[in-house]
């Protein structure tokens, strides 16, 4: 039986790991949003969504990935907003598009934990697997 | 968990270990780490000693790659790590080699109060900063900056905020640097890092940051202690935060710039995170105009909670602050990369320091020690874990001679934040700390677990292990009576 796509949280002396699995690459980035998203707590949507939207160039897909995780991570820190919905338009070697819906934060239902410092280059690697895709990356707390 | 640090550790003497300049090919020095033989096996237990020898690797590094008693896993560099370059060799700075949390750092605050005057108030105290000291993800500050003043305050640091009335003119003979690194470029600091910075200064942040009301429970050295204006039985009250979100995007903004400047010079690195460029290079200064606009921007943030700590204070005890004799004994960064001159081979060379976790630690007759403490040294701020204690200590002449002016910062982790969940399950953090007598607050419980006391090295072991090797003497412990977490 195939498996869905997933992210879980691995431990890292001081910081923390997020590991992401999917049957595509494109597949990564909804997981790897959610995965973002439960290592800073419970952050919960709330109010009228706008769209997002962000396209990045690069070299290397794992480099692309951390720099959408910083962009997801921007919105939050920034505009305290959370995608609920993401909409991948292409993840090739040298390009990642992504639409998305962008809700203000409910803050009286989120439970905020950790404050992500950025996404790092620590263990950062996107690679293919028997069965999909595999990503991971440490974020810094 | 990362594997085992499997290479070679040879003992040097009772507090140091070297790793060969043989072990890999690109090592320019040795690896030095000063740790016991209790610490050391601690040390061995993950890849941080891989990342002093990859250290070692970098351009113009003089000396030895160095590390610290409270070593951990980090980022390119492991925290703890020290490395010096000199620039006039191709010598190279590495935004590693600082962090994300550009000038993190600690400052302590004396008071005229003693443990009779605050336990029975120490709820409310603690209470109270909670209120008033904005902590937690993401917490907007009381104090807004607009574009024209933040840029200033990137300039000027804590002396742009102690001359709006944030602090006294006394508190920046006793900050690192003045609080304010006079080469910043507030022109080299993002838009982006410029909006995460707007409301946050004067913010805890979140994490291991906090805000500590502590009693001096021991003194180690009455000369140091007096000169640094405590006592046994004072209250004191220690600040742990840095730059927030402003400098953890310079530090992030950098590390993107920089990802192909080493090929572009030719540099070979063993690990990307090492991400660096000739400190005279055009990505080099720009590097470090906006770290340092970043550092000042910490030392600001530290004056205002300074201030509304002094404020808690006074309200509390009907008194001013300065009747409280709530004076600055010191504020030390320990993310930083600072110039500074050192005697290397027989001549007198300006190094770029790297201090990554690690504290600087000037000894007695040091022109940058202030003046009161000149005949003693510069304090040095090691805080613990919340439960146990933290340590004052002082600068030695050894600390010159092999460490660039640096010394250990703090415990060190040793359980993973999962870990600490994990143990932390079933159990009430708050009310264990209470039943020793320590008043904790925090914005939620998962964050207390994982910061609870367990997670952290013994910062006494830390303490003895550098006060044993001759870097750093120790003055003064202080035990917490009353911790707000971040």
């Amino acid at each position: 039986m195939a498996r869905l796509a997933h992210f879980e949280l691995f431990e890292h002396t001081a910081d923390l790991g997020v590991r992401v699995w999917a049957p595509t690459r494109a597949a990564l980035i909804a997981p790897a949003t959610e995965g973002l998203y439960a290592a800073i707590g419970e952050v919960v949507a709330g109010g009228a969504a706008a769209p997002w939207s962000v396209n990045l160039a690069g070299d290397e897909p794992a480099l692309l990935l951390r720099d959408y995780l910083a962009e997801v991570l921007h919105l939050f820190d920034g505009a305290r907003r959370r995608l609920a919905r993401v909409e991948v338009q292409q993840f090739t070697d040298e390009c990642l598009s992504v639409l998305g819906d962008a809700c203000p934060v409910d803050m009286g239902r989120s439970v905020l934990v950790r404050e992500i410092k950025a996404i790092t280059y620590h263990e950062l690697a996107l690679r293919r697997v028997a069965d999909g895709y595999e990503a991971t990356w440490i974020v810094d707390i | 968990m990362s594997e085992a640090f499997s290479g070679p550790l040879e003992r040097l003497d009772h507090s140091r270990w070297r790793i060969p300049r043989s072990y890999k090919p690109g090592m320019r020095v040795d690896g030095i780490i000063y740790a016991d033989d209790q610490l050391i096996e601690q040390i061995r237990s993950d890849k941080a000693p891989e990342q002093v020898a990859n250290v070692a690797c970098l351009p113009g590094i003089v000396g030895a790659s160095l590390a610290m008693p409270d070593i951990h896993w980090g980022y390119g560099f492991c925290i703890g790590g020290v490395a010096a370059t000199d620039p006039d060799a191709g010598g190279v700075i590495s935004p590693g080699g600082v962090g994300y949390d550009i000038n993190c750092g600690v400052r302590l605050i004396r008071t005229d109060l003693s443990r009779a005057d605050v336990q029975p108030r120490i709820t409310a105290i603690v209470d109270q900063l909670f209120q008033t000291i904005p902590c937690g993800v993401g917490r907007g500050g009381r104090v807004k900056f607009g574009q024209a003043d933040l840029r200033r305050l990137l300039a000027e640091g804590s002396r742009f905020v102690v001359h709006k009335g944030f602090g006294w003119e006394s508190d920046l003979e006793v900050t690192e640097a003045g609080g304010c690194l006079e080469h910043a470029n507030p022109d080299f600091v993002s838009p982006r890092a410029l909006e995460r910075g707007t409301d946050q200064c004067g913010t805890l942040g979140s994490g291991n940051h906090f805000v500590e009301v502590q009693v001096v429970d021991e003194i180690a050295d009455p000369q140091a202690a007096a000169a640094f204006g405590l006592q046994l039985g004072q209250i004191t009250l220690m600040i742990h935060s840095g730059s927030r979100g402003l400098g953890y995007q310079v530090c992030d903004d950098a590390l993107k710039d920089l990802r192909n400047v080493p090929a572009r010079y030719g540099i070979e690195l063993p690990d990307r995170q090492l991400a660096c460029a000739p400190v005279k290079s055009p990505e080099g200064q720009h590097y470090l105009g906006g770290m340092q606009a970043a550092a000042n921007f910490a030392w600001a943030n530290r004056q205002i909670m300074t201030h509304l700590a002094r404020e808690v204070f006074s309200g509390i005890f009907r008194r001013p602050p300065e009747l409280l004799g709530m004076r600055l004994v010191y504020d030390v960064a320990h993310n930083i990369a600072k110039l500074e001159p050192y005697e290397v081979g027989g001549r007198r060379r300006t190094l770029c320091v790297h201090r990554k976790g690690a504290t600087r630690a000037f000894p007695a007759g040091h022109p940058e020690v202030p003046a009161a403490y000149r005949h003693v040294g510069q304090p040095v701020l090691v805080p613990g874990d919340m439960g146990r204690c933290s340590w004052v200590l002082v600068g030695q002449p050894a600390a010159m001679e092999h460490t660039f002016g640096t010394c250990c910062h703090g415990a060190g982790r040793v359980m993973s934040r999962t870990a600490a969940i994990a143990a932390a399950k079933g159990r009430s953090i708050e009310k264990e700390l209470l039943s020793q007598g320590i008043v904790v607050r925090a914005p939620n419980a998962k964050g207390l677990a994982e910061e609870q006391p367990a997670a952290y090295k013994d910062v006494s072991l830390v303490a003895e292990a550098v006060h044993a090797s001759g870097i750093s003497r120790k003055v003064a412990r202080l035990r917490p009576l009353g911790v707000i977490k971040g």
